[in-house]
């Protein structure tokens, strides 16, 4: 591993007239280009009757456009050797394909493409098929799965269902169903436009053909006011313990516990990811240590951190039970290590474990083309400056024990959890 | 305010090759190789042992999972939970898996601390400390596993499809990591015995990738040089046989969508016709607008996603139509992709042809861009006993594909009469309309 400073992913940035942003980091060792699109529009953007919206938009994004029929995107770069998909999360809607350089006209081209047209050729059976799509993905990866349900209930337990961190991406078949064409198309224009977008291009170009090659695609397409985010507030940590008790059909019982965190990647927020990494983060985690190694009482344990940019981020920590015993003694085991950490901070061996890993995990992440354009995206959306993702592991090692501790006594307190049950269906 | 209407060229990529790993033989007959790959700073290395789970005694399925989820429970120089924390120090994640035809293990570790990984890598398969009561642990630990793993409707389909294509002398017919029954009966001793007899450097290969300084190999022999080999230990690797069709219903009573596996017992890479079934899979069932996701997700809306999935094993594989619908449409979904599995009259076109070997030929430099890539690619071409010039030959191999050998593949080795159906999900509500679409599913525990 190069030390911290010696990161130099080469970023280049511009902004074309229109607005979009376009940053170019090459690298010519493998003869492909990583083409990544972040629209800053997540589920937080979605308004009451309109919950899952954004990911329903995700996949109608591959239903054809003014020169592309339906299914031609991903089908047409796939053939020429493209990786290409898209997600949707809290925060944003990405696309991304990965493809030889030889093709990346097209693909900039196609992505141009419905960002200027989609809205009009978008079709009620369209509509009506990507429903269907959408509620069977929800089916299968949320309903017919055990603890499938488990993020929906901790973020409507941490942050009530009307904040716009209260439900999650996939959202509600009743809000699904209720999509009109229309209401799609006006979803679309307000949040579809080059003034709202980061374009990442990764790979074995030279910035000067970035640049023109992205101008070529996009530079005609119009801009109009940018939209205004109004600052999100901040919420504070729980000031009591908010609960919940689910009864269904889970080979075991299980416990998650959840916090209120800071922004994500402030100080305050990366010692609170050190720390839950510590609490839970791998085999040497007080978690696993103590419930799965010493007293036996889980089969697994795990936490980790959750950033979000829209004022307050949360972090999960979650045990599960041995198969037929209730999870009563694994969680009081969890609820004192939790406590034990609040008091008292990691050990300096520990907070150095945690920084370890999470420096081979960052590098990893930077390691492919198509997972280090979608950081780009990532720091030049949300916090404005893609030049972080060389001075992340700096900023995260700097974070002393002390800090750490801080963050655990401010944070993560067990009287500042939620927590929610599940229970074997008898 | 001028667009350009007209679609951009697309140039040929580049000829892109497989690197060729250098290599290394011990004394002890373990083979070292490794690639250099500019820029990586993670290291991936990966330690693959000719251990195929046929090895194990019948009744204690599952000790080889056991063994190498204890192998990091402490070794002779870092016991106990010291050695997890000396993995995690130098940032290294260490992970493992016992495969049917070998286990392995995986090391990720910055590129700079990767002596210090190779001397804990070594530790682990030579010393390790295998405690009863680590052994008593992950054996409740796998029991549990058991348990999630039937509870997942996709992973219990898989499990089933297996069963109903493989007879059950074959170890490749069950769950890698064992049954409850066959698990809850391995001891301590088996796994000592495991490990002595099939972690060995004979048939084992180092594989070391990433931005490398040159100095691997000797620091790999360092290690492992003077490891010897046990005075026993053969065996040969079974070579599974196709079981008669089954069309089974596994009951998950209320569950809102069903699982479902189609298709048949398959062939391996040392096939003759691998690169034929390779393109007609991406045709049928690979690709966004493969026949397979074209009618069922993006025409009917039935599913998130149908793919045909074509896994290879060391001898023969498994060919499988693979997919989740909602209850009220399995059964109509099960005859669609029977029907498109029918080629009679619908061979696979020029095109198919064409998007198929571009799409694999194309989608290779990413896939093997990293480190962890490269290894990975090649631990599992070792652990199935195929050479790493493969990788290349099957590049070459695919231009010769054409629509008649591609139609031809599917034709032979998913003919209609062959199939096997696995459906997971309410039993009451599929039996009928299942039976009724022409499907003898009969209740399957």
């Amino acid at each position: 591993m190069p030390s911290s400073d010696r990161l130099t992913y080469p970023i280049h940035q511009r902004t074309l007239g229109n607005g979009l942003r376009v940053v170019v980091s090459p690298d010519h060792s493998v003869p492909l280009a990583a083409v990544n699109l972040w629209y800053d529009v997540g589920s937080r953007d979605e308004r009451p009757g309109e919950y899952g919206w954004a990911h329903l938009f995700e996949h109608l994004m591959f239903s054809g456009s003014a020169h592309v029929a339906t299914g031609e995107h991903l089908n047409t770069l796939q053939a020429l050797g493209g990786a290409v998909n898209a997600t949707t999360w809290f925060d944003r809607t990405n696309y991304f394909e990965t493809l030889p350089v030889g093709a990346l006209e097209l693909a900039l081209w196609m992505e141009a493409d419905r960002l200027a047209t989609l809205p009009d050729h978008l079709t009620e059976t369209s509509m009506e098929t990507q429903r269907e799509v959408v509620k069977e993905e929800k089916r299968q990866r949320y309903d017919n799965v055990p603890y499938g349900d488990a993020m929906v209930n901790v973020v409507e337990l941490l942050f009530g269902v009307d904040h716009p961190y209260g439900h999650t991406t996939i959202g509600s078949m009743a809000d699904i169903d209720a999509a009109t064409v229309e209401r799609a198309a006006t979803f679309f224009r307000n949040h579809y436009r080059p003034d709202n977008a980061v374009l990442t291009l990764v790979g074995d170009i030279t910035p000067k053909e970035g640049f023109k090659r992205a101008e070529k695609a996009f530079g005609h397409l119009p801009s109009w006011n940018r939209r205004v985010r109004p600052a999100a507030e901040p919420l504070p940590p729980l000031t009591e313990v908010v609960s919940r008790q689910i009864s269904g059909r889970v080979p075991a019982a299980a416990t998650y516990f959840a916090w209120r965190l800071p922004v994500r990647d402030t100080a305050a927020f990366d010692a609170c990811d050190l720390a839950l990494a510590v609490l839970g983060g791998g085999q040497t985690s007080r978690l696993h240590q103590e419930l799965v190694r010493n007293r036996q009482v889980a089969t697994g344990a795990g936490a980790s951190a959750l950033g979000l940019i829209g004022g307050t981020s949360f972090g999960i920590a979650q045990v599960r039970a041995l198969p037929g015993q209730d999870a009563a003694e694994a969680t009081a085991a969890a609820l004192a290590e939790i406590d034990r950490l609040a008091a008292g901070g990691p050990t300096d061996a520990e907070l150095a474990r945690a920084k370890a890993q999470h420096a081979r995990e960052w590098l990893t992440e930077l390691a492919r083309f198509d997972s280090r354009a979608d950081l780009i995206g990532t720091y030049a959306t949300l916090h404005g400056d893609p030049e972080r993702i060389n001075r992340r592991l700096e900023e995260v090692d700097g974070l002393t024990t002390e800090r750490v501790a801080e963050a655990c006594r401010d944070f993560l307190r067990s009287d500042q959890r939620a927590q929610l049950d599940y229970r074997q269906e008898a | 305010m001028r667009r350009s209407d007209r679609r951009p060229e697309v140039k040929t990529p580049p000829r892109w090759r497989f690197p060729d790993p250098t290599r290394l033989w011990l004394d002890n007959g373990m083979q070292l190789m490794a690639c250099h790959r500019e820029g990586q700073h993670v290291a991936a290395v990966s330690l693959v042992f000719d251990a195929p789970l046929n090895a194990e005694p019948v009744d204690v399925e599952g000790v080889a999972t056991i063994t190498q989820r204890c192998l990091d429970e402490g070794t002779a120089t870092h016991p106990g939970p010291s050695f997890a924390e000396a993995l995690e120090d130098i940032g290294a994640l260490l992970s493992g898996s016992a495969g049917y035809s070998g286990s392995e293990l995986t090391l990720e570790v910055p590129a700079d601390r990767l002596d210090e990984g190779l001397a804990l890598l070594a530790e682990v398969v030579r010393e390790p400390e295998l405690r009863p009561d680590d052994v008593a642990r992950h054996r409740t630990l796998r029991l549990a596993e058991i348990d999630q793993l039937l509870a997942n409707s996709a992973h219990r389909a898989s499990v089933a499809f297996r069963a109903a294509t493989i007879p059950g002398r074959y170890r490749a017919a069950r769950m890698v990591g064992g049954t409850a029954q066959s698990v809850a009966a391995i001891t301590h001793a088996d796994v000592v015995s495991f490990h002595e007899r099939h972690y060995r450097p004979d048939g084992a290969t180092l594989i070391i990738s990433g931005d490398l300084s040159g100095r691997e190999f000797g620091r790999a022999a360092a290690v492992f040089g003077d490891w010897t080999n046990p005075p026993e230990g053969y065996f040969t690797h079974e070579v599974p046989q196709q079981r008669s069709p089954r069309c089974w219903l596994i009951d998950r009573p209320g569950a809102v969508q069903a699982d479902v596996r189609l298709g048949s017992f398959g062939i391996d890479r040392g096939d003759p016709r691998w690169a034929d079934l390779q393109v007609a899979t991406h045709a049928l069932g690979g690709a966004f607008l493969s026949r397979l996701n074209r009618v069922l997700r993006e025409e009917k809306g039935f599913t998130y996603g149908a793919h045909l999935v074509n896994t290879p094993m060391r001898d023969g594989g498994l060919i499988s139509v693979q997919g989740s619908f909602r209850t009220e449409v399995v059964a109509e979904a099960a005859s669609l992709a029977r029907d498109i599995l029918d080629l009679t009259g619908k061979p696979i076109t020029t095109v198919e042809v064409a998007d198929a070997v571009s799409f694999t030929n194309g989608v290779a430099p990413l896939r093997y861009s990293t480190a962890q890539g490269v290894t990975d690619r090649i631990a599992a071409l070792v652990r199935d006993g195929v050479n790493v010039e493969f990788v290349n030959a099957n590049f070459q191999a695919l231009t010769l594909v054409t629509p008649d050998s591609a139609t031809q593949s599917i034709l032979e080795l998913l003919p209609l009469d062959g199939l096997s159906l696995v459906v997971v999900g309410d039993a009451a509500a599929l039996q009928g309309p299942l039976q009724a679409e022409g499907w003898p599913v009969v209740l399957h525990d």
